[in-house]
């Protein structure tokens, strides 16, 4: 089976300063389901960095899509991230735009039309619980409402993978489930799915969903994700 | 239909306007008032050396400096006619004596117009071309049998100076319009550097959801090429205003080397496109700065 991401001992370091990233080696399955955790500092967030492209790595080997993402050239990169859905952990939203504008961001990126747009830009919203709200800025926004709006604008593009950091931080418990059932259900149409967690409480919520475990930036395997091809993936509740 | 260049309008709104507002557009327009009226000085400059070499320059004064008033007449009636029948020569015209004694009243006063104080008999040649010093040599051998006292002066010879002066400033405007582009070059690249940074944030945003260099180029070049277009209507309408004065100027001086100093219709064509090739160099420059600069990022 041809991996989503493929890294090989893989180094990651910001500047002069010491391995964020110490030989980091894995495989990321089509339709897999994956869980990132580990300590605050471990490297989550800079292992997601490098998966969703934001960064390129010191050393090591990364492939994307089947494709060499270190000798990629710059200019084939968006194609790329067009394939990939990403919520940040600060949401990143652009704050001079409406929510609705936010999720339809990808989308217009792309080059669809405003006619074709408004419909799924709608039902996102009206998914997330923010259909009164289409027209709200961010900073009007409460954090939890900010997060949907970053979670749908990430899935609206129904990308290939999606790579959440701390997507459930700032929603109450039934929003996280809700979430989650949400990122299961694009799982379930084929799209590859790691989130960065703190929250355990998620991992049991989802059977079937891999473990990656990051401790100071080496990665260890406690499933067993890593080396065999996932399982089925079930939803409790 | 959109054009490649620009953005559609909810493109737009990823990087705000905000036009009128900061500093660009009142740069952009002090730029193209000093680049216009440098080009304006310039274009008058060029219509002046070139009226003043087509004319001027086919000029020449003939002096006749016999003392006996009868003798000296006679001469310069003679001569006028020989001149005449000269084939380079189209118009001979003698000039009266009190003409003659007016040219001296700014440096003898009064007593120039002392009937008792001798001035050379003038006669104005206009030939067809400029004559070299050869041909007016050629012309004065001939004359001087008529009038042995005879000199004959070709204004090119002393009017060479002025177009001298008149090429060096000529060529100082167009320095100086050259000089104020490239300024107006760097003050784009330098805004819309600082533009980067103010909205980095979207523009990794953008880049992150896959958005590429060039969407990103067209955002800034559609507010760099607003901000030029407001300035450039802004400098042109200034530039027209000043221009037209100081033509009115210019035309009421007494007939002279800057007569012809005027703005020729080509010219005002000339200005008007200038404001629109800066707008498209403003543009492309933004452009080639957005895209040297995000190079640098993935």
């Amino acid at each position: 089976m041809q991996s989503v991401a493929e890294f090989d001992n893989v180094g990651l370091r910001y500047g002069t300063g010491a391995e964020t990233l110490t030989d980091v080696s894995f495989k990321l399955f089509p339709g897999s389901f994956y869980f990132l955790t580990g300590a605050s500092g471990a490297g989550k967030t800079s292992l997601l960095k490098l998966l969703y492209l934001a960064h390129r790595p010191s050393r090591g080997a990364i492939r994307m899509f089947g494709e060499d993402l270190v000798a990629m050239p710059r200019s084939r990169l968006p194609g790329f991230r067009r394939r990939i859905g990403v919520v940040f952990q600060d949401f990143r939203l652009v704050q001079h735009l409406s929510a609705f504008d936010n999720i339809a961001l990808p989308l217009r990126i792309a080059g669809i039309s405003e006619r074709d747009l408004v419909g799924p830009v709608n039902e996102m919203l009206d998914w997330i619980g923010l259909t009164e709200r289409a027209s709200a800025r961010p900073a009007t926004l409460s954090g939890g409402e900010q997060q949907r709006v970053a979670i749908a604008r990430a899935v609206i593009g129904r990308p290939e993978m999606l790579v959440a950091d701390e997507p459930t931080g700032n929603v109450d418990p039934d929003m996280a489930l809700r979430l989650l059932k949400l990122f299961a259900a694009l799982n379930r149409l084929g799209t590859t799915v790691v989130v960065a967690t703190h929250d355990i409480h998620l991992l049991q919520e989802i059977e079937g969903a891999q473990m990656m475990r990051l401790d100071k930036g080496r990665l260890s395997d406690p499933t067993g994700a890593l080396r065999h091809p996932p399982r089925p993936l079930i939803l409790r509740n | 239909m959109r054009l490649p260049f620009t953005a559609n309008p909810h493109e737009r709104q990823l990087i705000p306007d905000g036009r009128f507002t900061g500093p660009m557009p009142w740069v952009m327009a002090i730029m193209l008032f000093l680049s216009l009226i440098a080009a304006a000085a310039a274009l008058a400059l060029a219509q002046s050396a070139r009226q003043g070499s087509e004319s001027l320059s086919r000029q020449a004064t003939v002096q006749i400096l016999e003392t006996d008033a009868d003798a000296r007449v006679a001469q310069q009636r003679e001569v006028a006619s020989l001149l005449r029948k000269q084939p380079d020569v189209t118009a001979a015209t003698l000039v009266p004596e009190s003409e003659a004694r007016a040219l001296l009243e700014p440096w003898l006063g009064d007593i120039a117009s002392d009937s008792g104080i001798p001035v050379p008999a003038l006669v104005e040649v206009e030939f067809s071309n400029a004559p070299d010093a050869a041909r007016l040599q050629s012309i004065k051998r001939d004359l001087s049998r008529i009038a042995p006292s005879v000199r004959i002066d070709g204004n090119a010879q002393w009017l060479k100076p002025w177009f001298d002066l008149i090429a060096s400033m000529l060529w100082l405007a167009l320095a100086i319009v050259l000089l104020l582009l490239f300024a107006t070059g760097a003050t784009v690249a330098l805004a819309v550097r600082g533009a980067l940074n103010t909205h980095k944030g979207t523009i990794e945003i953008m880049h992150m959801m896959g958005g590429t260099d060039l969407q990103v180029a067209r955002l800034f070049q559609r507010r760099v090429a607003l901000d030029s277009l407001f300035g450039g209507v802004l400098g042109l309408a200034l530039a027209v205003v000043v221009i037209l004065l100081l033509g009115e100027r210019v035309a009421a001086l007494e007939p002279g080397l800057l007569a012809g100093a005027s703005v020729p219709l080509y010219g005002w064509l000339l200005l008007l496109f200038i404001p629109v090739a800066v707008t498209g160099l403003s543009m492309a420059m933004a452009r080639w700065t957005v895209l040297s600069t995000l190079k640098k990022m993935l």
